[in-house]
């Protein structure tokens, strides 16, 4: 390896990548994915580090435009991770390798934690605050992912500051924390198919059930909302073992809900 | 109602403001809770931006751009429903319903732009052999800019210069087309969770699904932040189980290793 004259980064250079890695996903490729992002977000604290020495920018710029996809915060992380190793002058392939191999196992846990689990939590607060007709829905929507926004700074720093150390430990911690995050992920799901998906059929559905019976009150009482369950069960098989394009499937809900109300069964 | 020119002007803005926070996933100022509301405020109707936010927010909650996919567009959903509730009168769920095409119609538009940026990515490989890393960045923001512009246009047009064809469709409706379109977007989260389903759901945490399921079905609860409290409980419970098991298995590896090495010694 070439030169190994680094500059040390500053505390702030480290709340800047930060702030940098907010453009983690801009020019988003599905050659690269983010790839690209991801360089760019590292480069000004890079370039302070090895003083714009030009053979190293081009050696970190090439392996760093290698594919890569996480989730955002992950990604900080990652970032944080790939230039303190840089700092202690590890080499190349291992970083390398600590980044390719790190980058799916982070996506998992940062996904369940932020897209099914923050996501559907505050959704669900700032909706329902909004359906009793309160503008404060949108608002605290904005301010609490701010908040969630600027959690990238603490993140970019645990990942500088843990630095190799990380390597050890990781293995054993990811596994707790994705198996955690999963069940965490789980019970959340299954409380939201009740309270979002409705499926009623109309009171005029009777089907010469008797007086008072209609097909509604035969499901609700075998189980209520079993038909939101069944039909998302039905959804999802149709997508994991049949392939069936999730566009076709809306599509065909949009008919299936026009051929319902047409015939006044729901 | 009709929507000016100036607020045609202004429904664009908020796209392009949108559409800079969706490239980076940031602020989630895409989620159509947010683009609803803004929305709303440009056509002087923040109630009924509220009202469209809540719907289709709980819709899109499950279209994520998990694993670098391009899910229908949660901007466009958000944008056209108040659009189309705006200029037809029609309430937010048909709206939903209605807006779906433009969803459609921007995803078809997102997978073309992660096609086409590829170029760029073989655009900043050279910047990267060059080590040029000025250019890096020049090559890596401009693109943001150019897409965000894109959708203020594409927003544009399908508000301001799409109106009269949107409420002459709509007002050919018969009323169980109206509510035909309300069942289907009562349905459609469906598709959403099921998705989510797909990354989160395997066999061993399909119970704590149920268990989600059945707390939501018969208990009264404001929002599903008392479901993910119990989420993180199970999941502390099962990471004390295993933690505890891993350490069973290790003593018994570790005392059967001595036991071999002992016999080897005598």
């Amino acid at each position: 390896m070439a030169s190994k004259e680094r500059t040390k980064l500053s505390a702030k250079d480290i709340r800047d990548l930060g702030l940098w890695s907010i453009f983690l996903q801009i020019s988003f490729s599905f050659e690269r994915m983010q790839a690209a992002g991801f360089t760019a977000g590292m480069l000004p604290a890079f370039r302070k580090m090895v003083n714009d020495d030009p053979d190293e920018l081009r050696r970190f710029m090439k392996y760093n435009m290698e594919f890569v996809n996480t989730e955002p915060h992950a990604g900080t992380f990652l970032q944080g991770l790939v230039l303190s190793m840089e700092e202690s002058g590890t080499d190349q392939p291992v970083i390398e390798g600590m980044r390719n191999g790190l980058f799916g196992p982070l996506a998992g846990i940062g996904d369940s934690i932020f897209w099914f689990t923050v996501l559907p939590i505050v959704a669900g607060i700032c909706c329902s605050l909004s359906q009793q007709g309160s503008i404060l829905g949108p608002i605290l929507f904005i301010l609490l992912y701010l908040g969630v926004g600027f959690l990238r700074i603490p993140f970019g720093q645990l990942g500088y500051t843990m630095g190799t150390r990380a390597m050890e430990g990781m293995q054993e911690v990811t596994k707790y924390l994705t198996r955690g995050a999963a069940i965490l992920g789980a019970t959340v799901l299954g409380a939201l198919i009740p309270s979002y998906v409705a499926i009623n059929f109309s009171d005029a559905c009777v089907f010469g059930l008797g007086e008072g019976t209609t097909v509604q009150s035969v499901f609700d009482a075998l189980l209520p909302n079993i038909l939101p369950l069944a039909v998302t069960f039905g959804i999802y098989w149709l997508i994991k073992e049949k392939h069936v394009n999730a566009v076709y499937i809306i599509l065909a809900i949009i008919c299936f809900g026009l051929a319902m109300s047409f015939i006044g069964w729901m | 109602m009709q929507i000016t020119l100036l607020q045609g002007l202004g429904l664009g803005l908020v796209g392009f403001i949108c559409k800079l926070d969706q490239q980076t996933e940031a602020f989630y100022w895409f989620r159509p809770i947010v683009v609803s509301f803004l929305a709303g405020l440009v056509l002087g109707d923040p109630a009924l931006g509220v009202a469209c936010g809540a719907v289709s927010e709980l819709a899109y909650l499950g279209m994520t751009f998990v694993g670098g996919t391009v899910p229908p567009d949660p901007l466009l959903a958000g944008m056209m429903t108040v659009v189309i509730a705006y200029t037809t009168g029609q309430n937010a769920e048909t709206a939903l319903g209605l807006s779906y095409p433009f969803a459609l119609l921007a995803q078809m538009l997102g997978i073309m732009i992660n096609t086409a940026m590829v170029f760029v990515a073989h655009k900043l490989d050279d910047c990267a052999e060059r080590a040029d890393a000025d250019a890096f960045m020049r090559w890596t923001f401009a693109p943001w800019f150019v897409v965000s512009a894109l959708w203020f246009v594409l927003v544009f047009l399908c508000s301001y210069a799409l109106q009269m064809p949107i409420q002459n469709f709509v007002a050919t409706f018969p009323e169980w087309v109206s509510h035909g379109f309300e069942v289907a977007g009562n349905i459609l989260p469906a598709v959403g969770l099921a998705m989510l389903m797909l990354t989160t759901l395997k066999l061993d945490t399909a119970p704590y699904l149920m268990i989600g399921f059945v707390m939501a079905t018969f208990l009264v609860l404001p929002n599903v932040l008392p479901v993910a409290i119990v989420g993180v409980a199970l999941a502390f419970i099962n990471y004390l189980h295993e933690k505890k098991m891993d350490g069973i298995a290790a003593t018994a590896a570790s005392s059967t290793y001595l036991e071999g090495g002992d016999e080897d010694g005598i």
